[in-house]
This record gives structure tokens, C-alpha cells and sequence, in this order.
């Protein structure tokens, strides 16, 4: 039975509607961010038109205006914006921390993670189940059960709030989620590929790098995207291990004070900070449910 | 001769069997060394704390036997952070997977523009957790917040009693940011299933005179029971471990209302109490691992 005119306009109705409202906190924190002091904290009721729209928020955030020049800029606002505190809002410094540590543990993360995944493709060893259960278990770890060990251990390596100490961290968290992700990639190619590539005088190493590898491309650069975005929101671990390197979901978290929650500010970098992810994860479509599922279900 | 002694040369400079290419030791001692290091060494060592005190005097750990494990088994803020995680876990995981398998349904069909409705399914997924919490108590804030206006307004909620000022009103808050988060995961997931699904039985159902409903309940849920018990799975353990949203919501709040396992750890962590911070940090590891493989075996879910 086909469904009627009727029916599927309101199954697209439906779908619409159901999309909007997992849209709406998006975009009602976009357009907190372009929204003056006075407009984010109306409490007549929600502003949704009719504000000045306004990029300081991003000047201070991004571009490291001071709020002082910014108050003076507006005159007769200014006592009620300078309120608030000495933190620094100046955020550069957060998104160069986050995207060093980002990009870091990702190469970390990709030269463990495909060694591991080719052998754990190709080889058979005895424990080899096991071994990539305890890989797995690793994913399943709670990051506050390790978190406290570390926090002594990286005192002792002098690694605390160091780059090196987050993106190892970070990659360590990775590891299994790249490891099953890549192994599932690895497997998609035909073993008979390295046969081949053996027989013609490749040694095991060539084969892998040059022949096996170039072939399951798509599959790295999905895992690199999916391990960037992992690190690029990670929180815990970051919040735990560091005090003055500070990555942009805990520098955020520093822009609620006990004398004010900088909404203008808060909204303005956690926008910016969205951003990179939004296009990050379009690219990945095609593969993005194989890696929610560490390679288990493949589209 | 010569030949003979280049080859005895040649053997006696070759690299032990477990150092080739064709043993599995190259390839994989590298991330071996790495999660032993920087994830068995530090468990062993909350394992450790967790048999240890502090000694406020000299400022040393001493050993101290079970005392930390008895005082958590006798703590009931430890029972009310385990309760709260328990129910937030299973009204998250049940809300998920219900509005996931809906949602998916709905978005199944290779109409035009519907590819752009699963693309921005996906988006959520990708904020910061942290920014998610900050998103949903800047929509839950009491005075200017657009979700409390709109549920003082229908007067589910008197504005004299703010969202998250109240506990029960407050873990739906944190749920509510998760069931955000979170539910595209349940639909992608869904969504690959339901692709993935042979069309055949389908069509004999439909020439058989099956309803959409029996033929969802009799053919599509039991052919999509692998791929909803993965993502039960990994997002069941996820929303066991909460930390983020709590955090940035609630801290808590009000009071210890709103505490889950994760979250009280950290909390004794930040007061220094490291030993008992270890302790219930393994508690959330030993339910975990207790819940999860029961829930492996039951279901026979295979990576």
C-alpha cells in the first residue's frame, strides 16, 4: 500500500520538525553569541529578533580586545559590562593549546594504532582474542579510575600540565577506539593483496606501508577526524591534569565565576569551538557509524 | 668456506625471531607499552590508594587494610551517588534508544532532502560535552533561560522553584543535555541497521497482510537486535561514568542531589582525600566491568 500525498507530507512535516528541535541549542547559542549583554540576560522573556547584533563577544574571545576597551567604546553601558572580575577571557591561547594537543595525540594515536590493527588483521597468535578484548576493556575504562594515579604519576615525570602529558592521555584513550576502527579497515582488504605483494619480493614492512596502507586511506583519515574530535572535546582528563595549559571545553568551564556567568563570552568560544567539529564530521559521513560502534557495524 | 662464514656471519647478526616483521612483537609492543604504562600501572596504583590513608600528621599514606572500602560500603552519600547514576543511566539509555528507533524510522527513506536531515542529526554529537552542559543551563538558567520561560509559561514548573534548584527537576536538567547529546547516536546507529536490513522478508510480510506495527515489532526489532545491543553497550557505559554535564549543570546540586559515582570521586579527589577518591573511583570501574560483561554474555555481542 503506498502512502498517500497526504501522508508523506506530513512524515516530511514530522521529520522537519523533529530535526528543528535537536537544532534549536545550537542555534540558540550562535545567536546568544552576536547578542549584546543586556539582550542575553532579558528576563521578560526569550530574545529572538530585534538586538543589535554584535561581534564583541568574539572580539574578546578571539581576538583578545580587552572588555575595558570594549565598555568605553559604549560609554554609558560600561559600568554594568567591566563587572565581572579579572579572569582572562582572551581565548587564543586555549584554541592553540586544544588544537596542538588535538592534532598531537592524533599522530600519536595513528602510528600505534596501525601497526597494531594491520598485525591484529593479518597475524594469528595464540591470545589474540585476549589481546584485543584488553584493548577493548581500555574503551570501557571510567577516565576518573585513572585519572588520580596519573595526576602523581605525570608530578613525578614533570608531565603535568605539559602538552606531552595530555596528548599522551589522550591518545591513550583513543587507542582502542582507533585500533578496532582501523583493524575493521585492514579487514575490508583482501588478504590475498599482501600474498601477492610478499610473492613479488615486498618484505612485511613494505607491504604494509606501501601497499596495504595506501589502500585503506579513506579508513585512516576517518579514524584521524573521529580521534581529533575525541581530544578536541575531551574534559575530564584535561580539567584533572592541567592548570595552566587550559583546552577550550575547561577554559570555557572558568567563564562561570561565582560573581558571573559570562554568557556573551561562554558562547562566543564554545560557537567557535563547535565550528571545526560541524565540518570535521561532515566529512566523515560515510563512516561515521563504524566508528560510534569501534568497527562493528559496518554501513 | 668463505660463503660458509658469511652466512654464520649473517645468522649471528640476524635479528631474535620475535624482532621480524612476521612475529606479531614489532607491531605490537608499542601500544602495549603504552597502555600498561598509562593504563594498568595507574589502576594498580588506585588499586593501591584504595588500601591506603592519609596521615594528616606526617603527611604519608599509611596502610590502612579496608578501611576505605569498608567506610564507602558505609557512606550513603556513596549509595545516593550509586543510585542516582543507576537511574540516570537507565531512564537516558531507555529515552535514547526509544526516541533513536522512532527517530531513525522516521528519517529511513531515500526521499529527497531527507540526506540532509541525517547529516544534521549527526551535529549534536560532536559539541563539546562540556559546551552541551554549558548549552542547556544557559536554556535552564532561572531568570532568563528560553526553556524555563517556556515551561513557566505552561505552568508545568512556578518560576519560584527554578529548574535546577530542585532535585528532581535538576537531574532531568543534566538528563535532558544527554538525551540531546546523545539520541543522534541511538539514530545513526538505527539508521545503519535498518540499511543493512535484507529486503525479502519485508516483502513477504507486506503480500502476508502484516500491519506496519506487527511487521516493526515481529521482523525489524528482532533483525536489528545485534546492532541495538552494541549501542546499548557503548552508550550504556558511557552514561554509567558521567561526569561532564553534572559538573558544568548542577555541580551536584542542589545539595547531593544530583552527585553520580564519577562525580563524587572527583568531588573527595579536589578535597585531597586521594586514597577514598581512588576507592569510588573503582567502584564506578567494578560496576562497570560487573554490568557490562553480563551484558556481553546475555546478549552475545561481538566486536
Amino acid at each position: 500500500m503506498e502512502p498517500s500525498r497526504a501522508q508523506m507530507i506530513a512524515r516530511d512535516l514530522l521529520a522537519v520538525l523533529v530535526v528543528a528541535i535537536f537544532m534549536f541549542p545550537i542555534a540558540w547559542w550562535a545567536l546568544s553569541s552576536i547578542k549584546p549583554y543586556s539582550a542575553i540576560f532579558d528576563r521578560s522573556g526569550p530574545v529572538y529578533t530585534g538586538f543589535k547584533p554584535t561581534p564583541d563577544n568574539y572580539r574578546v574571545t578571539l581576538l583578545g580586545v580587552s572588555r575595558v576597551e570594549i565598555g568605553m567604546e559604549q560609554g554609558g553601558e560600561a559600568a554594568g559590562v567591566i563587572k565581572g572580575g579579572a579572569n582572562s577571557y582572551d581565548s587564543r591561547q586555549s584554541l592553540l593549546d586544544s588544537a596542538i594537543i588535538a592534532v598531537g595525540s592524533t599522530a600519536l594515536t595513528l602510528l600505534l594504532a596501525t601497526l597494531a590493527a594491520y598485525c591484529l588483521s593479518r597475524m594469528h597468535f595464540s591470545g589474540q582474542q585476549s589481546f584485543l578484548f584488553w584493548i577493548l576493556s581500555q574503551r570501557f575504562m571510567p577516565p576518573i579510575a585513572i585519572v588520580i594515579p596519573i595526576v602523581f604519576m605525570f608530578r613525578d615525570l614533570g608531565l603535568r600540565d605539559t602538552y606531552t602529558g595530555l596528548i599522551l592521555v589522550h591518545s591513550l584513550i583513543n587507542l582502542p577506539l582507533a585500533v578496532l576502527l582501523l583493524k575493521s579497515f585492514f579487514d575490508d582488504v583482501p588478504r590475498e593483496v599482501d600474498e601477492a605483494a610478499l610473492i613479488d619480493g615486498a618484505t612485511r614492512w613494505q607491504t604494509f606501508a606501501r601497499v596495504v596502507l595506501p589502500m585503506v586511506k579513506g579508513g585512516v583519515a576517518a579514524t584521524a577526524v573521529l580521534c581529533f574530535i575525541f581530544s578536541w572535546t575531551e574534559f575530564l582528563l584535561s580539567l584533572f591534569l592541567t592548570t595552566s595549559i587550559r583546552t577550550v571545553p575547561v577554559k570555557i568551564s572558568t567563564f562561570v565565576t561565582s560573581t558571573a556567568t559570562e554568557w556573551g563570552y561562554i558562547t562566543a568560544l564554545g560557537t567557535s569551538a563547535i565550528i571545526p567539529s560541524f565540518i570535521f564530521i561532515l566529512l566523515v559521513q560515510r563512516h561515521l557509524v563504524r566508528g560510534l560502534t569501534l568497527g562493528s557495524l559496518k554501513e | 668456506m668463505s660463503t660458509a662464514t658469511f652466512t654464520r656471519k649473517r645468522s649471528g647478526w640476524a635479528l631474535p625471531r620475535f624482532m621480524t616483521a612476521e612475529h606479531p612483537f614489532p607491531w605490537l609492543a608499542p601500544i602495549t607499552v603504552m597502555l600498561l604504562v598509562f593504563g594498568i600501572y595507574p589502576l594498580a596504583y588506585s588499586v593501591w590508594l584504595s588500601f591506603h590513608k592519609r596521615n594528616v600528621v606526617s603527611r604519608q599514606l599509611d596502610f590502612a587494610g579496608f578501611h576505605q572500602w569498608a567506610r564507602a560500603f558505609s557512606d550513603t552519600r556513596m549509595w545516593h551517588a550509586l543510585e542516582t547514576t543507576l537511574i540516570y543511566t537507565f531512564i537516558a539509555l531507555a529515552v535514547q534508544l526509544a526516541l533513536g528507533i522512532l527517530i531513525a524510522l522516521l528519517l529511513d527513506t531515500d526521499r529527497k532532502g531527507y540526506g540532509i536531515l541525517r547529516a544534521l542529526m549527526t551535529l549534536p554529537l560532536v559539541v563539546p560535552p562540556a559546551v552541551t552542559g554549558m548549552m542547556f543551563l544557559l536554556m535552564q538558567d532561572g531568570s532568563f533561560g528560553v526553556l524555563s520561560f517556556y515551561v513557566y509559561a505552561l505552568n508545568l514548573i512556578s518560576p519560584a522553584q527554578p529548574i535546577l534548584t530542585q532535585p528532581v527537576t535538576a537531574l532531568l536538567a543534566i538528563l535532558l543535555a544527554d538525551i540531546w547529546q546523545w539520541t543522534p547516536f541511538m539514530v545513526l546507529i538505527i539508521l545503519a541497521g535498518l540499511r543493512a536490513l535484507p529486503k525479502e522478508p519485508f516483502e513477504a510480510a507486506a503480500i502476508d497482510g502484516a500491519n506496519g506495527i506487527q511487521t516493526f515489532l515481529r521482523l525489524t526489532l528482532p533483525m536489528l537486535r545485534k546492532v541495538i545491543a552494541v549501542a546499548v553497550l557503548i552508550r550504556g557505559v558511557d552514561l554509567f561514568r558521567i561526569y561532564d554535564y553534572v559538573y558544568i549543570i548542577t555541580a551536584g546540586g542542589p545539595g547531593t542531589a544530583t552527585e553520580t559515582l564519577s562525580f563524587y570521586a572527583g568531588r573527595i579527589y579536589f578535597t585531597g582525600d586521594f586514597p577514598y577518591a581512588a576507592t569510588l573511583s573503582l567502584i564506578v570501574l567494578v560496576v562497570l566491568i560487573g554490568v557490562s560483561n553480563l551484558f556481553v554474555k546475555l546478549f552475545k555481542v561481538r566486536f
